[in-house]
């Protein structure tokens, strides 16, 4: 089991789109998949049709008394499952400070699925926190949407850094430039010239009307537009995570 | 947790999707799909591995030719829950399991599959309506497949019956529960008992325990010789025939394989099982059996060549591996020839007088009753054939396992590899004769001498192997500088390899004195004594 983590300290870069795509990808070349909602705000729940409701909220997952298996959803597709966000999801920081060995218990919350499925993506909520904590940790892979921005590469440094503090192994992270637009000049540049201390997928995913759309479609790219330039770049993307995964 | 199985019910084909559609849709909004024609391969080894296992394998395509997306789906199902194990994309019917990207079924089916090919053992068209339970965000909750099946190479009256299948949707056991429920009690359809699978094989007449090589028919203790040798030899014959296409058409190395060993196994009877035949027949038996052994050779030693290919190039040093590469296309090369050869021998009209003739001895169910007629010389050389069998075969394994203690007894590190040749036959022909007679043994005693005895053989086989691999290597490297196949790296690769098998070797060698005590150990014969005795 590979573990994908979906992250990124800024929102709206198309982290969710991300882990919604690959996570389909990985599903229809026959690998069992499960994608989880970190989330509250539930955006890939949305894209699943799937209620974002956990019985017995993420304290209930915290202490054990819910298994995670439990709560897993099937999709409308085949060998793609899906842990639904919560809103309880919102304190998941502090209900996580107050259990033993804070920063693992995600990695431990999954290691029962180990057997059942190949790849895990985890949706990760938007900022740094012990839940970003657990996800860097528990991820092989922590794949960062970066707009090619000025600011977004100076969000990308501080991953970076939070990874450092924290003593995590940067090596696992690659970023790849999300929602580029090829008309402005500075995208351009950046994705011309990408930054060298960070591993960046040669991929980008482009800002397409088709990735927007998944939120009206409530399906994956590669559903309703398969052949479209975004589901083009996600079947990329993936081939190149799939081989820094090894 | 537990998972849920997928429900299976019987339809007659009064029940439509209408039917089914008005039953639900008071409770759940339900969305139709039109009718799909799909073409559905079942997929098994000869020898029914996956059947065996509980597994039920398909690849299913649509059998619409104009489709647009033509790409299959590989699937493995519990034959008795029915539950789905892997669910895969895939372009063409797979072979074998090399053919599957995902790496744990890939190991899953190269347990169970081991060198075995998978071959389509029925094809069925399904005609498929589905029925799609929806929850108020259009979220799939559970799914209904109504399914009307055609099995292409059967009459059109006698077809399996149509079935709904109810299938779950994770997470969502409530509405799996209720639609199974409402099915059951409304609509009143039977639950079917038996995977659809067993259904298709009824209908064709296959049968998945049709195909054993070492299961004989029980012996009864009062048979005559002739009558054991007879019911033996046919099940070796049959298993011959039974191999027979798959050798010609190459489906798997194992064809050929088991192809071999029944004609090893015949020819071990004729040689063993003496004064049975008359003379002039064992001799020309004799000449053609060994005859058939001698063609398949050379086929069967590329085919372990092609076999053991990957472990070579792995043992080989780094820089030399890609070198190998050429000594591969040489035996591929040189195994379309030696296969053809073989398949004209087995067209050949010496092989179609041989089984002939050996047809015809065989279903002379009177040769003892004949030999007791004859008289004088012909009355000697059939002298066992009215003996009962227990005796005459107790008698032969017993000489045998004395000169299995003699020719091993007398091996020392300095003896020549044909010493452990012959005690190699020995050992095959001695346990050939074990299985074919095991109905007569004591109780079950005689396992425990049949473990040390397959590991020795396993280690006398894999030490002839080597043998023959190195010679031949040699001469293969030669042939492939006539036949400008080799560079000097190639060469030296395979000067490598040849210095690999040849440690390997020598650990064989070094480890066959442990081996042939442990086979020789006091109280193991003591255990044979007993379990021969009558």
């Amino acid at each position: 089991m590979k573990i994908v983590a979906c992250y990124n300290v800024k929102g709206g870069i198309g982290k969710t789109a991300a882990a919604v795509n690959l996570a389909f990808l990985a599903a229809h070349e026959g690998a069992r998949t499960l994608v989880w909602d970190l989330d509250p705000q539930g955006a890939a729940s949305f894209y699943f049709r799937i209620k974002p409701k956990v019985k017995k909220g993420s304290k209930g997952l915290l202490t054990g008394k819910k298994a995670l298996e439990e709560v897993v959803k099937g999709t409308d597709y085949p060998n793609l499952d899906l842990i639904p966000a919560d809103f309880s999801y919102r304190n998941l920081d502090l209900q996580l400070d107050e259990v033993k060995k804070s920063n693992t218990r995600i990695q431990k919350l999954l290691k029962p699925l180990a057997s059942e499925y190949d790849f895990i993506f985890l949706d990760c909520p938007p900022s740094i926190s012990l839940v970003s904590e657990n996800t860097l940790i528990a991820a092989d892979a922590v794949v960062v949407p970066t707009i090619p921005t000025t600011l977004s590469l100076r969000t990308l440094d501080q991953i970076i850094e939070f990874c450092n503090k924290l003593n995590i192994d940067h090596t696992k992270i690659s970023t790849f430039f999300s929602m580029t637009d090829s008309r402005k000049k500075l995208h351009k540049q950046i994705v011309e010239n990408p930054p060298q201390h960070v591993r960046v997928l040669g991929t980008s995913i482009p800002y397409a009307s088709d990735v927007e759309r998944m939120g009206i479609y409530r399906q994956p790219v590669p559903v309703f537009a398969g052949n479209s330039r975004a589901a083009k770049a996600y079947r990329t993307l993936w081939e190149e995570i799939k081989s820094v995964l090894g | 947790m537990k998972s849920l199985h997928s429900a299976q019910f019987i339809v007659s084909q009064s029940i439509d999707s209408d039917a089914i559609f008005t039953l639900l849709q008071h409770e759940f909004s339900l969305y139709e799909t039109g009718h799909t024609r799909l073409k559905c391969h079942y997929l098994d080894t000869f020898d029914w591995r996956m059947y065996r296992k509980n597994y039920v394998c398909s690849w299913y395509q649509t059998a619409n030719k104009r489709a647009k997306n033509r790409e299959g789906i590989f699937f493995i199902h519990e034959k008795e829950t029915g539950n789905s194990i892997c669910e895969l994309p895939l372009s063409r019917v797979p072979g074998f399991s090399k053919d599957i990207n995902h790496q744990a079924y890939r190991r899953m089916l190269d347990n169970i599959l081991g060198i075995r090919a998978l071959m389509t053992v029925a094809v069925l068209t399904v005609r498929r309506r589905q029925l799609i339970i929806l929850d108020e965000e259009h979220k799939t909750l559970a799914l209904l497949q109504l399914e009307q099946y055609t099995i292409d190479e059967s009459a059109d009256d006698d077809q399996p019956a149509g079935r709904l299948i109810v299938c779950p949707v994770r997470g969502y056991p409530k509405v799996f529960k209720r639609v199974v429920q409402l099915v059951t009690e409304q609509l009143k359809l039977p639950h079917s008992r038996e995977a659809l699978l067993d259904e298709v094989l009824a209908v064709t007449g296959k049968r998945p325990d049709t195909y054993k090589l070492t299961g004989f028919q029980e012996l009864e203790s009062s048979f005559s010789t002739w009558e054991a040798v007879r019911i033996l030899l046919q099940h070796l014959f049959s298993v011959m025939q039974a191999n027979e296409p798959g050798l010609r058409e190459a489906i798997d190395t194992e064809f050929l394989h088991d192809y071999r060993v029944a004609v090893r196994r015949i020819r071990s009877i004729l040689g063993q099982i003496k004064h049975v035949f008359p003379d002039k027949l064992l001799a020309y038996f004799k000449r053609e059996f060994f005859w058939l052994g001698t063609v398949t050779t050379p086929t069967r030693d590329l085919d372990m060549y092609l076999l053991k290919f990957d472990g070579y190039i792995q043992a080989l040093p780094d820089d030399l591996q890609q070198h190998l590469e050429m000594f591969r296309l040489f035996l591929q090369r040189h195994w379309k020839i030696e296969h053809a050869r073989l398949c004209r021998a087995l067209d050949s009209k010496r092989y179609q007088k041989l089984a002939s003739e050996w047809q015809k001895i065989l279903a002379n169910a009177d040769m003892p009753l004949q030999s007791e007629m004859s008289t004088g010389s012909q009355a000697q050389e059939t002298c066992n054939a009215a003996e009962p069998v227990r005796i005459v075969a107790r008698q032969r394994i017993w000489k045998l396992y004395k000169r299995i203690l003699k020719e091993g007894g007398s091996i020392t590190p300095q003896s020549h590899d044909e010493g452990l040749h012959e005690l190699r036959k020995s050992c095959k022909k001695f346990r050939y004769l074990i299985e074919f007679f095991q109905d007569y043994y004591v109780g079950k005693s005689i396992k425990q001498l049949l473990k040390p005895l397959k590991q020795l053989q396993d280690n006398l086989g894999d030490f002839q192997d080597l043998c023959v691999q190195i010679e031949q290597l040699n001469g293969f490297a030669e042939q492939m500088q006539q036949e400008g196949l080799a560079d000097t790296k190639t060469i030296m690769a395979m000067g490598v390899l040849v210095e690999n098998l040849n440690k390997r070797k020598k650990a064989l060698r070094a480890e066959f004195g442990r081996q042939f005590e442990s086979f020789i150990q006091p109280e193991k014969k003591a255990v044979f004594v007993e379990a021969l005795r009558v």
